[in-house]
């Protein structure tokens, strides 16, 4: 493969890689989430883990969160701060011709890209009901954090997804219908099936 | 923790070795299917080149998960800069951070790539913290 030819680049939710990450009883895997990496692998996609936000500032033992519990200015400039770490990389990619896309974990607070969880009533003593917070159409707040960096850059917004893992009940045959077709469409859309030369 | 399926063992995993079959190397096992099968999360270190900032993050990460009852290992391979890992940065980073250094397994792609993948399975299943350790905090 010519060494200059455009790649196409995965960036991936950290917990992907790393179920280690979630919050307690979020975790569905021991360690790698295999099918999200065997979809991205099958079609040709290297894989670039961006760092977890929550881990890192709240901790592994943290207590579930939703997105209203991280919209501090605390946490908001420390997601900048990793996005600012990570953002090199990211450039670096762009800037050399390859296809990035982002895959962010829905439901999240902070990583998801099409939903996020939401409950403006949340705080004090952890005793809340099971699924009393509502899933809502709108990014995680790293997410949020980290496209603002990026086009602080000048970069162009990546196409996004997110598995869908913190959605209240975890459907993993939906979830992979959902990734696929999110990843077919852009091989459609880029004439990758016998036209573009650079794909593999 | 009853319904949670974390593995509680995690490995530091050069570049080279998540996206070695784009980078052209037949010869490496494939690491990413080996952790997988064994459980292992995966927290990915950026390819050569001066990440300052990124490693320091990676570091604030792994500082968290040693602390708190995780096995971390790192996985190097032979012919890459440091073998992979950034190590003479990331390495000062961890003790800073009061971590007792990973132990490091090192893969040999200039060897047959099943008898290298029998050899990190074997690294793999066969390290964990001490049962004590895991008791303290695995419930």
């Amino acid at each position: 493969m010519d060494q200059n030819a455009p790649r196409k680049v995965a960036l991936i939710a950290n917990c992907l890689l790393n179920q280690n990450a979630k919050v307690c009883q979020g975790a569905h895997y021991r360690g790698v989430v295999s099918p999200v990496v065997e979809a991205l692998r099958r079609r040709g996609y290297l894989l670039q883990q961006l760092p977890c936000p929550e881990l890192a500032f709240a901790g592994v033992r943290r207590w579930w969160a939703v997105y209203e519990q991280y919209d501090t200015p605390a946490y908001r400039d420390h997601c900048r701060r990793l996005a600012q770490a990570i953002a090199p990389l990211i450039e670096e990619y762009l800037r050399r011709g390859d296809e990035v896309i982002l895959i962010g974990l829905d439901g999240s607070p902070s990583t998801g890209v099409r939903f996020t969880s939401s409950a403006p009533d949340w705080g004090g003593r952890p005793n809340r009901p099971q699924d009393d917070w509502q899933i809502v159409p709108h990014r995680g707040i790293w997410i949020e954090e980290l496209e603002a960096e990026l086009a602080r850059r000048g970069l162009p917004p990546l196409p996004a997804t997110g598995w869908a893992l913190d959605m209240g009940r975890f459907d993993e045959a939906g979830s992979r219908r959902d990734l696929e077709e999110f990843l077919d469409r852009r091989e459609i859309a880029a004439g990758s099936h016998g036209e573009n030369p650079a794909d593999p | 923790m009853s319904d949670d399926a974390r593995g509680w063992r995690i490995a530091l995993v050069p570049d080279a070795l998540i996206n070695a079959p784009a980078r052209a190397s037949p010869a490496s096992p494939d690491v990413l299917g080996v952790l997988e099968q064994n459980g292992y999360g995966v927290l990915q270190l950026p390819p050569p080149g001066e990440h300052r900032r990124l490693l320091a993050v990676i570091a604030d990460q792994v500082a968290e998960y040693a602390h708190h009852g995780y096995a971390v290992v790192a996985l190097g391979v032979r012919g890459e800069a440091g073998d992979g890992l950034h190590w003479r940065r990331l390495a000062p980073l961890l003790r800073r951070r009061g971590v007792t250094l990973p132990p490091r397994h090192i893969i040999r792609p200039d060897l047959d790539a099943g008898a290298e993948g029998q050899r990190l399975a074997a690294f793999l299943t066969g390290y964990d913290l001490p049962l004590e350790e895991q008791r303290r905090w695995r419930v």
